[in-house]
């Protein structure tokens, strides 16, 4: 089955919030930002803006006239700062005007006064002035200190993990209407239109019933519309409310990328110790998480980053220690693996480092110490299938791993300037939002009297094909045609309280609401058709290809007579059902419980090959086992994993967020910020999905598939090692990322590179 | 204070006030009815008067003749998007650096946030809103669809653009910097992966369905593509 909505893509009809027709009077929008990463506002002149021709309005904290914090775990987040700037980029003031172009130029006549105050860019120089948001964490399994009298081998260790930008297509951007009775209609491209709707409510005194917040698609989301969608759609709500006109806001790229928080950038040290066979007994792992400057979602962040320390491993002693660290860097935010996937870089970080040491591959210690059937993790719960080692075993067999090392090792003999390298990269992410009461989620359903079905859940659709899968899952369940079946735009009128749309979880929890209502109307519309069949036992009544079908036969009854005969029966043909993934409770104080509803597992394999004179290299392949369960719409699946495991991939290489000491992006466009292009895809995408029943409460068996196969890239980086290993076997490279072609010289010439740095020369490795 | 007034809560009555305030400090300029004009009237056609700054041009677009008062400064997408109501066309960077706004001129692919829309005029401008008839998609609209060359979709107008122009570039025998052999350029039918790649490495897609994508305009080129669409396309549900 297609994308439910391909047909508007290819035609250019898709409507994201900018392509709805003008409004009129629409005004617009844009930001004045701080210039400064810290520092105490003196004074902010809006005269000159004010007096601009065109200019309607300028608003500033002065002008919110409820409440100016904002966030979901801690509301610390001012929407218009007042009195003292944290990052390059945080809102001051908003221009409003008739046009664009006249509202850009009136943002260069504000005059803002200064004084900057000291900044702190590292997160350990955050922990140690006591710069922390929430209070440290930490997971304990075993016994870690008395462990590590076991072990034959202790290595030690420590990871700098950069940061990732979202670089979603579709910048942020809001639009809003003014409605009668000071109501507001926000279309926003936002993962999360319930955090929208009562930020907005909240800033402007009003209640939840009075914002309406409808999101049609996003042109991407990876978690950069989770949080910070909501700071735009305020302030664009903020400027309609006032101005009782239309008003859009959209923020550039450049304003994108220098006014939004990203990836959070970790530091940690490891320490692990292993028997000479190379199996684990204790780990102790310390993170310290760049947060940014205000809480955002960095202590959810942290939270999966201590369920995810231990990867695909059982380890029997661990300790895990992590800290959210604030400086002054745009607010940190979610993004697709959400904390998982620089937990899991720190493991594998430490796992290279030991078998470094004691001279064998990495693939040894980690197969020695897969997680098995039943295994706890540090958190307590144990983990309910085996498919962790079903799919290394398959990878393994299916790309035949020795074959493969064999391949490498051989060229590797036979060449000196090229080198390749592999890594092999289990995954195993916990499935359910780690906040157990996000784990909810409702569908509205109607059927028209001609048989036609819409269909409204708490989801938005981000590409992530939510849409198409919610039909399939509908089409299933009615057992009715697809194209009987719409999925409506997400809104706070037609479903309230909805969780974000994260987590990997969208269809899991939205799916198993749909198919909850559309079994209540189901079972109204047997009812009709068994006394229109004069027979009694409504469970041999089924509908199939739009017929009704008694005992295993088809009748002459069709769907589309069963709608129009409801209704003129008097029966409900919608439903609002509500659906909360059972079984899930955590307990932060004793930091134990059962927070997943289920884990996904799965294997890859990555390929690469360096050019080790200029520091390049090319990923020839990456081999993928993946646990899906049973697909609910394979084309969808696949083209997450790939997507998933591209950006994975670029983090890990060429996506490099570079600050400097001012706290500046130097990453300001899209030339000094490179994604993963078309070129930069591996020459061979292999996946195979291992289907299963085991483990899974989503609908018809289907598992999520959003997040874990960003972490098969983390395997690029070790594959990367590998091949400068080749080259140059005894120097020790560092476990920071990115790994860009520049740090792969950089490493690969270090000595040269001091050498000539103590002649003088002013070549230095970052 | 009026009756009604006063059963306004204080934030209500405030934002009355603000207005009322904003339209005395900012009297002038929402008086001055031209920018109003300008302002309310996104789509102007020719009969409408010239505001100051303002340059009328006529576009072809789509085979249909378009004429338009625009600031010399507007870019043909910005024209596109916001006088002439064709929003498929989009806006990723406004630098020429994602390939999101890709349109055909003359038949050649350019960016349009990178040209102005005055520089354009004479010229025939297709966007994606005029690639398919009524009842028929252009086959690379159909390739598209058919071997899932997108997810979020933000990308795919510019990127079926930029391919619908690539196979016209083949056709026209034009060689790209992969082709080995300059005195003899690739023909659709043996197209190779690294050629499609190379010269779809203008437009970004932050999805990353660029599998997808290399299948589309292997289709469209002819070929048969090593989709993974078309075979799993038996095992769905529904």
């Amino acid at each position: 089955m297609k994308r439910i909505d391909a047909i508007y893509h290819v035609r250019g009809e898709a409507e994201y919030v900018d392509d709805l027709p003008l409004p009129a009077e629409m005004l617009y929008a844009e930001v004045f930002a701080s210039p400064v990463a810290h520092g105490k506002i003196l004074s902010l002149e809006i005269k000159d803006a004010l007096a601009l021709e065109g200019i309607v309005a300028v608003f500033t904290a002065d002008d919110i006239p409820e409440s100016n914090q904002w966030g979901t775990i801690i509301a610390d987040c001012p929407l218009l700062v007042k009195d003292e700037v944290q990052y390059i980029g945080q809102p001051i003031a908003i221009v409003v005007g008739q046009t664009r172009a006249i509202a850009q130029k009136a943002t260069k006549l504000i005059r803002l006064e200064v004084e900057e105050l000291p900044i702190i860019v590292n997160p350990r120089k955050a922990f140690s002035q006591g710069q922390i948001i929430g209070t440290p964490r930490i997971f304990v399994l075993g016994d870690v200190d008395s462990a590590w009298e076991e072990c034959d081998l202790i290595v030690e260790g420590n990871c700098e993990i950069g940061g990732q930008e979202h670089l979603y297509l579709e910048t942020q951007r809001s639009r809003v209407i003014p409605l009668e009775g000071n109501n507001l209609r926000v279309y926003s491209a936002t993962q999360n239109p319930t955090l929208t709707q009562k930020t907005i409510a909240q800033m402007l005194g009003l209640s939840c019933h009075a914002v309406e917040v409808d999101v049609k698609r996003l042109g991407g989301g990876f978690g950069g519309k989770e949080e910070q969608a909501t700071h735009w759609a305020s302030l664009a709500a903020l400027a309609a409310w006032h101005t009782g006109k239309p008003v859009e806001l959209v923020l550039s790229r450049s304003d994108d990328l220098k006014m939004t928080g990203k990836r959070h950038p970790y530091s940690s040290d490891f320490k692990i110790g292993v028997t000479n066979e190379g199996k684990i007994l204790a780990y102790e792992v310390k993170h310290y998480q760049n947060a940014g400057a205000y809480a955002d979602l960095s202590t959810a962040v942290l939270e999966r980053t201590l369920f995810h320390s231990t990867n695909a491993y059982f380890i029997p002693n661990t300790r895990i220690f992590a800290v959210s660290c604030r400086t002054n860097l745009p607010p940190s935010t979610a993004m697709r693996g959400f904390g998982g996937p620089q937990a899991m870089f720190v493991i594998e970080s430490a796992i290279a480092k030991v078998a470094e040491t004691l001279d064998i591959s990495r693939e040894e210690i980690q197969r020695k110490n897969l997680l098995r059937l039943g295994d706890s993790f540090s958190y307590g719960q144990k983990i309910k299938t085996n498919s962790m080692r079903r799919t290394w075993l398959e990878a393994e067999q299916t790309y035949n791993l020795t074959a493969i090392s064999e391949r490498i090792n051989h060229y590797n003999a036979s060449h000196f300037e090229t080198k390749k390298g592999y890594a092999v990269m289990p995954i195993c992410f916990g499935i359910s939002f780690t906040a157990s009461f996000l784990n909810q989620a409702s569908a509205l359903v109607h059927v028209y009297t001609d048989g036609s079905v819409s269909i409204t859940t708490g989801g938005v659709e981000m590409g992530q094909g939510l849409s198409t899968k919610i039909a399939a899952i509908a089409s299933k369940a009615f057992g009715i045609g697809l194209q009987r079946i719409k999925i409506e735009s997400t809104n706070t009128t037609r479903i309230a309280n909805m969780s974000a749309s994260a987590a990997s979880v969208t269809t899991d929890l939205n799916g198993n609401a749909t198919v909850l209502a559309i079994a209540q109307i189901l079972d109204r519309l047997k009812a009709l058709a068994a006394k229109e069949l004069g027979v009694k036992d409504t469970e041999n009544i089924a509908i199939a290809k739009e017929k009704v079908i008694y005992a295993g036969k088809e009748t002459d009854l069709t769907w589309e007579h069963l709608a129009k005969a409801g209704n003129l029966a008097r029966i409900n043909l919608s439903a609002h059902t509500f659906y909360a993934t059972p079984g899930l409770e955590f307990d932060r104080d004793r930091e134990k419980g059962h927070p997943f509803a289920y884990h996904v597992c799965g294997t890859a394999i990555v390929e690469v090959t360096l050019d080790c004179l200029r520091g390049i290299y090319q990923i020839d392949a990456v081999k993928i086992v993946h646990d899906l369960g049973r697909s609910v719409n394979e084309l969808v699946d696949r083209g997450q994993v790939e997507g998933g495991l591209a950006q994975g991939l670029g983090w890990m290489t060429i996506e490099d967020l570079q600050f400097n000491e001012k706290g500046e992006l130097l990453a300001n466009n899209l030339a000094n910020y490179k994604v993963p292009d078309i070129y930069f895809m591996p020459d061979l995408i292999d996946i195979k999905f291992l289907e299963n029943d085991d483990n899974s409460p989503a609908p018809y068996g289907s598992k999520a598939v959003g997040e874990p196969p960003f972490m098969y890239g983390i395997g690029v980086f070790f594959a990367i090692r590998e091949a400068m290993k080749a080259f140059q076997p005894q120097i020790e490279f560092a476990f920071t990322s990115p790994l860009t072609p520049e740090r792969v010289l950089c490493e690969l010439y270090a000595d040269q590179l001091r050498q000539m740095n103590s002649h003088g020369d002013r070549i230095r490795l970052k | 204070m009026t009756e009604e007034e006063q059963k306004l809560s204080p934030k209500q009555r405030s934002r009355r006030n603000f207005l009322g305030q904003s339209l005395f400090t900012a009297g002038a300029a929402i008086a001055a009815p031209s920018l109003l004009n300008s302002c309310q009237n996104k789509t102007v056609s020719a009969s409408n008067a010239l505001v100051e700054g303002e340059t009328m041009i006529g576009l072809k677009i789509n085979g249909q003749l378009k004429t338009l008062n625009i600031e010399p400064r507007v870019t043909l997408l910005d024209a596109l998007r916001e006088n002439l109501g064709l929003t498929g066309s989009k806006k990723g960077c406004d630098h020429g650096q994602c390939g999101a706004c890709t349109v055909l001129i003359d038949g050649q692919r350019a960016y349009s946030c990178l040209t102005l829309a005055i520089m354009q005029e004479g010229n025939e401008i297709t966007t994606i809103e005029g690639l398919a008839t009524e009842d028929n998609l252009h086959p690379v609209q159909t390739a598209f669809l058919e071997n899932d060359g997108f997810q979020c979709g933000y990308c795919t107008p510019g990127q079926i653009c930029a391919s619908v122009a690539l196979l016209e570039e083949v056709n026209n025998g034009s060689v790209s910097y992969v082709t080995r052999d300059l005195t003899n350029p690739p023909e659709l039918a043996s197209l190779s992966e690294s050629e499609i790649k190379e010269r779809m490495s203008g437009n970004l897609c932050r999805c990353s369905a660029y599998n997808g994508i290399v299948a589309a305009v292997q289709q469209a080129a002819g070929q048969t593509p090593p989709s993974p669409a078309a075979s799993i396309e038996h095992s769905q549900v529904g």
